[in-house]
């Protein structure tokens, strides 16, 4: 993907053709990034944190979430897929764990692994640096990249607070490299490493990760791209079924609610939270310091957590009640934690500390910003504080911010224009 | 009227010419704070919060002024009859005031022990009322000032600057 190397790269691209301007999207947004100008809508790149909202919120298929082809695997000896917990749920009850597991297998990878394998060492972990971390508290997980994302762009005074652990399907990427290589003496490039993944924050982590010391992923499937796929070669492995390697209670990771549960204990307390208005509730209280009974909050921008992705194909509450359905009945099958932990004491999941990308500062001159925030609130008082988007901004504010930064005119509010050629017509 | 100064350690000068400063604040927001409403108390500090970010004011220092004029307009909501919050922007420092209809403070000397709380059983079930306002709102200010007494109506004000 040679995009990515322009600017912020971002899992999300606006078909134009399509675009109607409708601001649905503009108003879904919750950084707000999104303006329509002249009836096609653009995503500020500094300001998206890939959350998926507005895919979502199209309905004229204009705005589409870019995964890799899956092709691209081709370019490696040894394929491994890293498949995301929430993808379990998004079958019907007919097809088991075990069939959904194989089927990608039989995509045309050599190895399939899945986030749910290192669960329990992911909560060991995480209890650890809770632990080491006291003056820190509450501790923000940090697995959700859209919620890490909002952090460096909202809230930069939590950077800090955020769990400085990679996320386990980046914890599996490093045992996985490391173990393949050695085993079958292959070289890094050799190895290619994808994600099978529920949502595009995932795929813009794939391609651009925050805080990474070392080389990744190679690529990052969603869920919905190969589930047709899947869903064929799964006619045929239903029938010939073949044994293979689950891990059912590590699924629950796809469940933030879960999640928070299996930290939790004696001097860890865990809260748990999901849906981006949640999460931005609940950053802006941490903020204000209000939070700090908790020592960990597992935070996730989909609804229920990864089930909720953009890129999955079934409903969040469906999926999570399979899930829960799938680790309540089985049984995980044993991983050798040894070679992980002798990892981590090497500090090979380590995150380098994490950047901010404030998108709210008017000015870096405090002087000059209050000068720009009056005359925003000049513009305000001539706006008729509608908020009804039709402008291309979302709110009366933001067109007036707009102007003031020089991205807009106030002759872009439709109300003022209407009430003007009234008054002419009067 | 009973009467309470705090000024931090060091700030004794720049308060003073705070106080003789001519200059009108730069930018002023307004907000009303109805009595008992919890549903709304907040709002006006996350208002302030967001404002401030866009000045782009010290994340640290924000989070200072958020926890004190939050615990300010709790402290509004949960023990008067309804008030206003005034926060008036300079380029160098904030300065909020909170002015509300009363009933007053009995014993100011007594409000500001951490933990001494007269919120009734509403105020306690919605999770607020642990005595802890007025000694946070100190805590993170450069300057408070309270005026109170039973019977009357109850301002404060605080002062944190930027830098």
């Amino acid at each position: 993907m040679d995009k990515i190397n322009s600017k912020y790269f971002h899992a999300i691209q606006i078909l134009q053709d399509n675009c109607t301007g409708c601001t649905a999207c503009v108003r879904v947004c919750p950084t707000e990034a999104i303006r329509v100008r002249d009836s096609k809508a653009y995503i500020d790149p500094n300001r998206c944190v890939d959350c998926g909202n507005c895919v979502t919120a199209c309905e004229f298929h204009a705005i589409i979430p870019s995964s890799d082809p899956l092709n691209i695997i081709e370019n490696y000896k040894y394929r491994i897929a890293i498949i995301s917990s929430s993808f379990f749920g998004q079958f019907t009850e007919d097809i088991s764990y075990a069939a959904a597991k194989q089927a990608v297998l039989d995509l045309g990878f050599d190895e399939v692994a899945e986030e749910a394998m290192v669960m329990d060492f992911m909560i060991s972990i995480i209890r650890e640096y809770i632990r080491n971390n006291r003056d820190k508290r509450p501790i923000l997980s940090s697995n959700c990249p859209a919620v890490v994302r909002l952090i460096q762009v909202k809230y930069p005074s939590l950077l800090p607070n955020i769990l400085h652990q990679e996320a386990p399907m980046s914890i599996l990427t490093r045992y996985l490299r490391e173990k393949i290589g050695k085993e079958k003496q292959l070289r890094d490039e050799e190895i290619g490493i994808f994600l099978i993944v529920p949502c595009v924050a995932h795929v813009t982590a794939v391609h651009q990760p925050e805080g990474a010391y070392k080389h990744l992923q190679d690529g990052a499937f969603s869920t919905g791209m190969i589930y047709g796929k899947v869903r064929e070669i799964l006619k045929d492995v239903q029938n010939h079924p073949v044994e293979i390697d689950t891990y059912p209670q590590g699924l629950t990771w796809a469940l933030s609610g879960v999640q928070a549960e299996l930290v939790d204990t004696d001097d860890i307390r865990a809260l748990s939270v999901n849906g981006i208005e949640n999460v931005m509730d609940i950053l802006s209280r941490v903020e204000d310091h209000y939070l700090d009974q908790y020592d960990y909050i597992v935070l996730r921008s989909c609804t229920n957590g990864c089930v909720g992705g953009c890129l999955n194909v079934e409903n969040p509450f469906v999926a999570m009640s399979r899930i829960k359905k799938m680790s309540k009945e089985g049984e995980n099958k044993k991983i050798h934690v040894e070679e992980l932990e002798k990892l981590h004491a090497q500090g090979e999941f380590s995150v380098a500390p994490l950047a901010p990308r404030p998108i709210m500062e008017l000015d870096k001159d405090i002087k000059k910003a209050i000068q720009k925030m009056k005359k925003i609130n000049e513009f305000l008082t001539m706006l008729p504080g509608l908020n009804c988007s039709a402008c291309g901004s979302p709110s009366c504010y933001a067109l007036a911010e707009d102007i003031v930064l020089g991205k807009a005119s106030i002759d872009d509010c439709v109300v003022l224009k209407r009430n003007k050629t009234e008054q002419k017509d009067d | 009227m009973a009467e309470y100064w705090f000024i931090a350690d060091g700030f004794e000068d720049k308060v003073r010419n705070f106080q003789n400063r001519k200059s009108e604040a730069e930018v002023n927001l307004e907000f009303a704070i109805p009595e008992k409403d919890f549903n709304s108390a907040g709002k006006g500090s996350s208002e302030l919060k967001n404002l401030l970010k866009r000045l782009g004011v010290d994340s640290e220092i924000l989070r200072r002024i958020a926890v004190a004029s939050y615990e300010a307009e709790i402290n509004v909501a949960a023990h008067s009859q309804g008030g206003t919050m005034y926060s008036a922007i300079y380029d160098d420092l904030i300065h909020v005031r909170f002015e509300d209809q009363g009933p007053g403070i009995a014993d100011i000397e007594q409000a500001m022990v951490p933990g001494f709380s007269t919120a009734n059983d509403l105020v306690r079930e919605l999770g607020f009322g642990a005595g802890l306002g007025l000694p946070n709102i100190k805590k993170n200010s450069d300057a408070m000032h309270l005026v109170s007494e039973s019977g009357s109506a109850t301002f404060l004000e605080f002062i944190i600057y930027f830098a």
